[in-house]
């Protein structure tokens, strides 16, 4: 089963990977070289599917261990002892 | 504010904006690590998924766009001594005259050498792929114009059909010419060439170039 965790990390591959695909795709929008354009149609925009493929796989994964249902407690969590130190 | 003066122009801006909308979200994310509920879950759906793809989508069109301008074509230096004639405004060649046509001049070496067929224009940009693998393999370390590289030519004889898109080899003025009543089957079937006659298209080309010429005698 997958662990909290590893969905907290997959989503953080996802991210990372999703700014180096954008930022590949700026590039060839502010600098339009055809090594660069051809380089960002292609990595840049498999990168980008690939990472938002893992994205809903971290989703998916998610939702069928608990349905965000951990992350509803550590909101709980958090504010209960927000609500401590104010006390 | 940026001026924008044509679609590329605004699929430009729509790109970049889409692309600092999710930049911004994912930064966000990274920094502050929140913890993944609903709507830290629905906001990075929109910074990873529907803004990437809305980079994405824009900016294959304006790309694409810019890939039909003259520019991107002389942006290798193989191509300028082509470019600067195409630019020239004194210049009489064939390709400088097209070029200064206020209908396509600014994309005039796409509108002359792309297929123009079904499916032409993935044709014409797989062939571009083609040019960059030329260029990356065999003209990376060549002279300012490409000189001591292999010469430059046409992958397939050059089509009449392509000039016939605007010279539709009916007007008046064209058929007044002798030669071209004389040949107008043979032009009409692409048996007989318009280069054949029309000869100075690109005369500042790689190939007529006299250093070109000896680099090409030495190739084995």
């Amino acid at each position: 089963m997958m662990k909290h965790a590893d969905v907290k990390k997959l989503t953080y591959v996802s991210a990372v990977a999703t700014l180096g695909a954008v930022g590949l795709m700026v590039a060839s929008i502010v600098f339009p070289k055809p090594a660069l354009l051809v380089f960002a149609m292609s990595v840049g925009q498999g990168l980008g599917t690939l990472s938002l493929a893992t994205y809903l796989l971290a989703i998916a994964l998610d939702l069928q261990s608990g349905g965000g249902l951990i992350e509803r407690v550590e909101e709980d969590v958090g504010e209960i002892k927000s609500d401590t130190a104010h006390e | 504010m940026p001026q924008i003066d044509s679609i590329e122009d605004l699929l430009k801006l729509a790109a970049l904006t889409a692309a600092a909308v999710s930049a911004a979200i994912i930064v966000w994310y990274l920094v502050r690590r929140p913890p993944l509920g609903r709507l830290t879950k629905a906001l990075l759906f929109l910074g990873l998924g529907v803004m990437p793809l809305g980079v994405a989508l824009t900016g294959n069109i304006a790309g694409y766009e810019y890939t039909l301008k003259r520019p991107f074509c002389g942006s290798c230096h193989v191509m300028g001594a082509y470019v600067r004639d195409a630019e020239d405004p004194k210049s009489k060649s064939l390709a400088a005259i097209h070029s200064r046509n206020n209908r396509f001049g600014g994309e005039s070496c796409y509108t002359c050498h792309a297929d123009y067929q079904m499916f032409g224009a993935v044709t014409t940009k797989l062939n571009g792929l083609k040019h960059l693998y030329f260029y990356v393999t065999e003209y990376a370390n060549t002279g300012p114009d490409g000189e001591g590289g292999p010469t430059i030519h046409l992958y397939k004889p050059y089509s009449n059909k392509t000039c016939m898109t605007c010279h539709s080899t009916g007007a008046p003025r064209w058929s007044g010419v002798e030669e071209h009543q004389a040949m107008l089957d043979d032009i009409r079937k692409n048996e007989t060439s318009c280069v054949t006659c029309h000869t100075e298209v690109h005369p500042t080309a790689l190939a007529h170039r006299a250093k070109a010429e000896k680099a090409e005698e030495k190739r084995p």
